[in-house]
C-alpha cells in the first residue's frame, strides 16, 4: 500500500534519486541494530557500576591497575615493530611478485595459504613447535644443530623476547595479507608510468621511491590503517602461546576480563577496557593518516 | 644531431614467440621515420627495444656510432612519449616535465627556463601548476610531449601517441608534432597502426610484419612502388584492388586474361612480363586508378553495389566476382546503386605481383 | 658473440637469484605448516616418548615381543632412539582379558590394528623361539577419528558451524550486495562514510560487543543458536561484502544494463538477466569469503554460545583446555583449515581483484 502512495505522490525524479538510498537502508538498519546498538550498551555500561548508579569507577579501577599500564605498553611495542616490519616486507614481497615471472602465480597462491588458516590452527601450529619439545627443537636437533642439553625454551624468554616471538608468528600470518593489498594496487598503477620514469632518467630506487610509492600511496594508507586497527587487537596467538596474564596486551586483558573472569563487575570493567582500546585504535588510526598526510605536504616542497 | 642504426635486430620472448626476428635500420639525422604495421606485427617491441625497456635477444643498437645496446633506459639519451601518456598523476605539470632535469641536477633557473620553453611549444604554458587529474586527454598528451622535448634527447620517440584522442584533435596533433619536428629537428620514430597517419608525417615509412620489414621508404615509395601485396593492400584508403589474371605474350603483345575481362598492355612498357608468359600473375590496380569508360571502350562494365560520398570525392563500390572492387570518382559525377557502368584501367600505372612469392614484378620503368 | 653470452649469464644470474629468494620465502611459508599437518597423523607414541619427535610421521610400528619368568613383555621400536623400548604393560599373560588390554593399548598409543588372536599368534612364535619382531601398518586418519569421537561435540559443531556460515553468507550478500550495486552505480550522499564502515566496525573490539549482544539475541530468541551468531558475525562480513561486490558489479558495464531497458526489460528485469549472470562468479567468491570470516571466527562464539559451540570454539578449547593432545589438537586444526584454505585457493583471483579498488 504504502509503495503505491509513493508512487502517486513522488514524480519519477524524486524516485529514482531515492533508488540508492533503498538499497543501502537494509545495511544502515543492520548497523544501527547490531552494531551501533551494542557498542553504544556497552558504553553506557562501562559508565555503570554492578548496582547500576554512574560510575567513573570502571576506568578509574583500570587506571590503579599496574597490569593495565604493562598491555599498553607491550602493545604499543607490538604494533610498532609489527606493523612496521610487516609492511616493509610485504612490500618487497609485492615488488618481487609483480615482476611477472614464471611461477608467480603459483607462488601468489602459496603466499595465500596463512591468510586463510584459521586462528586456532595457527595457534596449534605454533605451540606444538615452540613447546621446549616442540617440532622446532625436534628440527634442531634431527640436524645435529642443538643438543638434547642446547635444547631452545622459546616460551620462558622474558617480556621482550617474547614480544618478538609474537611479532614473528604475526608477520608469518599477515604478510600475504598486506602483500595482496599492495599487489593490487601496484597491478593498477601500470608499467608505463615506472618505464617513463626508468626513460626520463631515473634509476630502479628513484623511480621506486619517486614514482611507485607516491602513487601507491592511498592503498598503503588502506593497508596501515588496517593493520594498524587489528595489530592493536592481538591478542589469540598470545593467549595460545603463553596462557593469560603472563604477556598482558590490551585485548588479552579485555578477553581476560570479560571471558574468563565473566562476573558481571569484570564484565564492566572489559568494557570500560573496550571503549579505551577503541580510543585508542581511532587515535592511531588519526594520527597515522595526519602523518603520512604531512610527509606528502613536505616532498611538495 | 643523431643517427641510429639497428643492425640485425630480434627479440624472443619465448622459446616460439618472437616479438620482432629480424631488424635492420638506419636512421639518419633528423629523420622522421614511422614504424607502421598491424598489431603484432613487432613495431612496438622494436621501439621499446631502442628505449631499453625491452632486453635485446640478438643484434646491436647503435646511437651516433656508440653501442647502446646493454645500457640503462638513463643512459641512452632518447626520451619516449608513451601511447596513454603516463603522465605521473602525482605531480604537477611542471614536476612531470622538469623530472628528469631535476634528475640531471641542473640548476634551478636552466630547469625553469627549459621547461617554460618546452610547455610554450606544445601550448600549455598556463597549466604547469596543474595536476594531470585536471586535465583533459589532449592536454595530458600535451604534457607528455613537453617532458619528452625538454630532455633534448638524441633520439625522440613515440609509441601511438595519438591513438587515444578523437578524430579531430589526432589530426590536428599530426600537423603540429610536424611542425614541432620541423622546429626542434630531433631524429624521431614514431609508431603507428595508421597508415594515413603514417603518410601524412613520415620522411621514410618502415612497414613491418610478423616482425619483419617489408618495405623501407617515402611515402610515394610505398604507395605507388609498394614492395608486395600486403604493402599495397594496407597502404590507401580505399587499399589496392587485386585481380588473378592470366598472361600470355605473343608477337602482337602482352595480354592479361581474367574470366571477366581481357587487357591489352603496351609490351614495352611492362617488358618484364614476357617472363610470365603462360603464368598466373596479380594485377594490383589503385582505386583511383580504376577509370569509368563509356560502353565500347570498357574493359568490364559491373553494377554498382554502394556509393560513399567523401566530399571531395566518392568511393564507389561495386561487387566483382564474390568480392568487392572500390574505386575513387570526382564528386560531382551523378550515380545511383544498381547503376551499371563501364570500366577501364590506367594503363599507365598497373602493379604487377608474383601469384607464389607476393612480392612486386619489378618492371624497368621503376628501374630507371 | 660474447656479449650474448654475457647477457645471458646476466639474465640467468638476475633469475636465479630471484629464485633463490622465491624458494626461501616458500620455505618459510610451507614449514610450520608443514609440521601442523605431520603432527596430526603421528600417534601418542611419536609425539610423546620419541626425542626428538619424528619429522614426518611414520606409516608404520615395529613391535617385539620376548618372554621371562614374569610372562611376556611387549617393545615398541623407537626411531628416535634407534632401539626397542618397553611398551605397555609390565608383563603380560595370555589370558583374554590381558590380550585385549593390549589390543586397545596398541590401539591408542600407536594407532595401530591388531585383534587379541593376532597377538596370539605373535606369542606362538615366541614360545617357540624365544621373542618374535612384527611390524603392524599403521590407521593413518586415527587422530582424525578420534578427535571427532573423544571431542564430545565436535560433529554437532561442524554441522552449526556450517549453518552459521550458510547464514552469515545469505544475510552478508543479500544486504552488503544491494550496498555493493548502489556502490557502483549511482552516486549518493555518505557514500564514503558507508565505505568506510569496513574500518569502524572493526574498531571496537568485538568480544565486547558479543556481551550485550547475547541480552539482545536472549530478547529474539536466538541465544546459543546459529542463526544468532551469524547475527553478529554479518556486520564485519557486510562491510567487507560491501567492497568487494561494489568491484564486482563496476567490471560490468552499465551499458550492458542499459542495453536490456531498450531492448524491453525495466532495471530490475536489466540486473535479474543481464548484470548477476555475470556478476555470478563474483558473488560466489563473496560467498566463500564470507565462509572463511564466518567459519575461522572463534572469540565472539566462545562468548555467545554455552551448550551449542561451533567447531573452532571446539578446537580452542581442546587446545587451551587442558585435555589436548597435541596431535589430536593438530588434526582438529588441519580438519578446520581444511575448507578455509580450498575456498581462498579457489578464490584467489578475486581477492586479488576486490582490492584492486581499493582507497580509503
Amino acid at each position: 500500500m504504502a509503495s503505491l502512495n509513493l508512487q502517486t505522490i513522488l514524480d519519477k525524479e524524486t524516485r529514482k534519486k531515492m533508488i540508492p538510498y533503498m538499497l543501502i537502508a537494509p545495511v544502515i538498519i543492520y548497523y544501527f541494530l547490531f552494531w551501533i546498538f551494542p557498542v553504544l550498551n556497552a558504553i553506557i555500561e562501562s559508565f555503570k557500576s554492578i548496582e547500576g548508579v554512574w560510575t567513573l569507577g570502571n576506568y578509574i579501577h583500570i587506571f590503579k591497575d599496574p597490569v593495565f599500564y604493562r598491555a599498553l605498553l607491550n602493545t604499543a611495542f607490538l604494533v610498532f615493530f609489527s606493523v612496521t616490519i610487516e609492511f616493509i616486507l610485504a612490500f618487497g614481497l609485492a615488488l618481487l611478485i609483480n615482476t611477472k615471472f614464471k611461477g608467480s602465480s603459483f607462488f601468489l597462491f602459496l603466499a595465500m595459504i596463512p591468510m586463510a588458516l584459521p586462528a586456532v590452527a595457527v595457534g596449534a601450529m605454533w605451540s606444538s613447535g615452540l613447546a621446549t619439545r616442540g617440532w622446532m627443537n625436534s628440527v634442531l636437533m634431527t640436524f645435529k644443530i642443538v643438543d638434547d642439553a642446547g635444547k631452545i625454551i622459546f616460551l620462558a624468554g622474558g617480556n621482550i623476547a617474547s614480544m618478538w616471538l609474537i611479532i614473528l608468528i604475526d608477520a608469518w600470518q599477515v604478510i600475504p595479507f598486506v602483500m595482496i593489498i599492495l599487489l593490487a594496487g601496484l597491478q593498477g598503477i601500470g608499467a608505463e608510468s615506472r618505464e617513463a620514469g626508468y626513460i626520463f632518467g631515473g634509476t630502479k630506487f628513484q623511480v621506486l621511491r619517486k614514482i611507485t610509492i607516491p602513487m601507491l600511496k592511498p592503498t598503503i594508507t588502506t593497508a596501515m590503517i588496517l593493520r594498524i586497527i587489528s595489530a592493536i587487537q592481538i591478542w589469540l596467538i598470545i593467549v595460545m602461546l603463553f596462557g593469560f596474564n603472563r604477556i598482558p596486551v590490551l585485548l588479552e586483558q579485555v578477553v581476560l576480563n570479560v571471558d574468563e573472569l565473566g562476573s558481571d563487575f569484570f564484565e564492566r570493567i572489559g568494557m570500560a577496557l573496550s571503549v579505551i582500546v577503541a580510543l585508542i585504535v581511532s587515535a592511531a588510526a588519526i594520527l597515522y593518516l595526519k602523518v603520512s598526510g604531512s610527509f606528502e605536504k613536505e616532498a611538495e616542497k | 644531431m643523431a643517427t641510429l642504426q639497428l643492425i640485425d635486430l630480434a627479440k624472443r620472448f619465448t622459446k616460439k614467440v618472437w616479438g620482432v626476428r629480424k631488424m635492420d635500420l638506419e636512421v639518419a639525422d633528423k629523420e622522421f621515420i614511422v614504424l607502421l604495421g598491424p598489431s603484432g606485427c613487432g613495431k612496438t617491441t622494436t621501439m621499446r627495444m631502442i628505449a631499453g625497456l625491452e632486453n635485446v635477444t640478438r643484434g646491436t643498437i647503435l646511437l651516433d656510432d656508440r653501442d647502446i645496446t646493454d645500457i640503462a633506459p638513463r643512459n641512452r639519451h632518447v626520451s619516449m612519449v608513451f601511447q596513454n601518456y603516463a603522465v605521473w598523476p602525482h605531480m604537477t605539470v611542471f614536476d612531470n616535465i622538469a623530472f628528469s632535469l631535476k634528475l640531471a641536477k641542473l640548476p634551478h633557473d636552466v630547469i625553469k627556463r627549459r621547461v617554460r620553453e618546452t610547455a610554450d611549444m606544445v601550448r600549455i604554458g598556463e597549466l604547469l601548476k596543474r595536476l594531470p587529474g585536471q586535465l583533459s586527454g589532449g592536454q595530458q598528451q600535451r604534457v607528455a610531449l613537453a617532458r619528452a622535448l625538454a630532455v633534448k634527447p638524441k633520439v625522440f620517440l613515440l609509441d601511438e601517441p595519438l591513438s587515444n584522442l578523437d578524430a579531430k584533435l589526432r589530426v590536428n596533433m599530426r600537423t603540429e608534432m610536424k611542425a614541432i619536428h620541423q622546429q626542434t629537428e630531433a631524429t624521431s620514430i614514431f609508431v603507428t597502426h595508421d597508415q594515413s597517419e603514417a603518410m601524412s608525417m613520415a620522411d621514410r615509412i618502415v612497414i613491418m610484419k610478423d616482425g619483419k620489414i617489408v618495405q623501407i621508404g617515402t611515402p610515394d615509395d610505398v604507395y605507388f612502388r609498394s614492395a608486395d601485396m600486403f604493402v599495397a593492400g594496407f597502404i590507401g584508403t580505399p587499399p589496392a584492388n587485386f585481380f588473378k589474371v592470366l598472361c600470355s605474350y605473343d608477337s602482337g603483345g602482352i595480354v592479361l586474361k581474367h574470366t571477366h575481362f581481357k587487357l591489352e598492355i603496351d609490351a614495352e612498357k611492362y617488358d618484364k612480363l614476357k617472363e610470365y608468359n603462360r603464368k598466373e600473375i596479380i594485377l594490383g590496380v589503385r582505386p583511383e586508378d580504376l577509370l569509368i569508360a563509356s560502353e565500347d571502350k570498357a574493359v568490364f562494365s559491373e553494377q554498382i553495389l554502394v556509393i560513399e560520398p567523401q566530399g571531395s570525392h566518392q568511393v564507389v563500390a561495386l561487387s566483382f566476382e564474390g568480392s568487392i572492387v572500390k574505386m575513387v570518382i570526382p564528386a560531382g559525377i551523378k550515380l545511383n546503386h544498381g547503376d551499371k557502368i563501364g570500366l577501364d584501367f590506367n594503363r599507365e600505372r598497373l602493379h604487377f605481383f608474383d601469384k607464389e612469392t607476393e612480392k612486386r614484378i619489378i618492371l624497368r620503368q621503376h628501374l630507371v | 658473440m660474447h656479449r650474448i653470452i654475457k647477457r645471458k649469464l646476466l639474465r640467468s644470474a638476475r633469475i636465479s637469484s630471484l629464485y633463490i629468494i622465491v624458494a626461501g620465502i616458500g620455505f618459510i611459508i610451507i614449514f610450520p605448516m608443514f609440521f601442523l599437518f605431520s603432527f596430526s597423523f603421528m600417534s601418542d607414541y611419536e609425539t610423546y616418548s620419541e626425542w626428538p619427535k619424528p619429522l614426518v610421521p611414520s606409516f608404520r610400528a615395529e613391535f617385539m615381543i620376548d618372554k621371562d619368568a614374569e610372562g611376556y613383555h611387549l617393545h615398541i621400536y623407537n626411531k628416535a632412539d634407534g632401539a626397542f623400548a618397553a611398551f605397555g604393560p609390565l608383563f603380560f599373560t595370555r589370558a583374554g582379558e590381558d590380550l585385549e588390554n593390549l589390543q586397545k593399548f596398541i590401539k591408542r598409543q600407536a594407532n595401530c590394528a591388531i585383534t587379541p588372536s593376532g597377538i596370539g599368534e605373535q606369542l606362538d612364535v615366541v614360545d617357540k623361539e624365544g621373542r618374535v619382531e612384527f611390524t603392524l601398518k599403521k590407521e593413518f586418519l586415527a587422530n582424525y577419528i578420534l578427535f571427532f569421537q573423544v571431542t564430545r561435540d565436535a560433529p554437532a559443531a561442524v554441522m552449526r558451524s556450517l549453518m552459521v556460515a550458510g547464514f552469515t553468507i545469505l544475510i552478508s550478500l543479500s544486504i552488503g550486495g544491494m550496498a555493493g550495486y548502489a556502490f557502483a552505480r549511482y552516486y549518493f550522499k555518505g557514500k564514503n562514510l558507508l565505505k568506510l564502515s569496513v574500518l569502524f566496525v572493526r574498531m571496537f573490539p568485538a568480544v565486547t560487543i558479543a556481551i550485550p549482544m547475547i541480552i539482545i539475541l536472549a530478547r529474539m530468541g536466538l541465544a546459543d543458536q546459529p542463526l544468532g551468531l551469524s547475527f553478529v558475525y554479518s556486520v564485519g562480513q557486510i562491510s567487507m561484502n560491501i567492497w568487494i561486490t561494489a568491484s564486482v558489479f563496476m567490471a560490468i558495464p552499465v551499458s550492458f544494463e542499459e542495453a536490456a531497458m531498450i531492448f524491453g526489460t525495466n532495471r530490475v528485469g536489466a540486473f535479474w538477466h543481464i548484470t548477476l549472470p555475470l556478476a555470478l562468479p563474483g558473488l560466489a567468491a563473496c560467498a566463500m569469503y564470507s565462509f572463511i570470516g564466518s567459519w575461522n571466527e572463534v572469540i565472539s562464539a566462545v562468548v555467545l554460545t554455552q551448550f551449542n559451540p561451533t567447531f573452532p570454539v571446539v578446537v580452542y578449547k581442546s587446545l587451551v583446555g587442558t585435555q589436548g593432545q597435541i596431535n589430536l589438537v593438530t588434526a582438529g586444526s588441519v580438519a578446520q583449515a581444511l575448507p578455509a584454505i580450498i575456498f581462498t585457493l579457489i578464490i584467489r583471483k578475486y581477492i586479488l581483484q576486490m582490492w584492486g579498488g581499493v582507497r580509503v
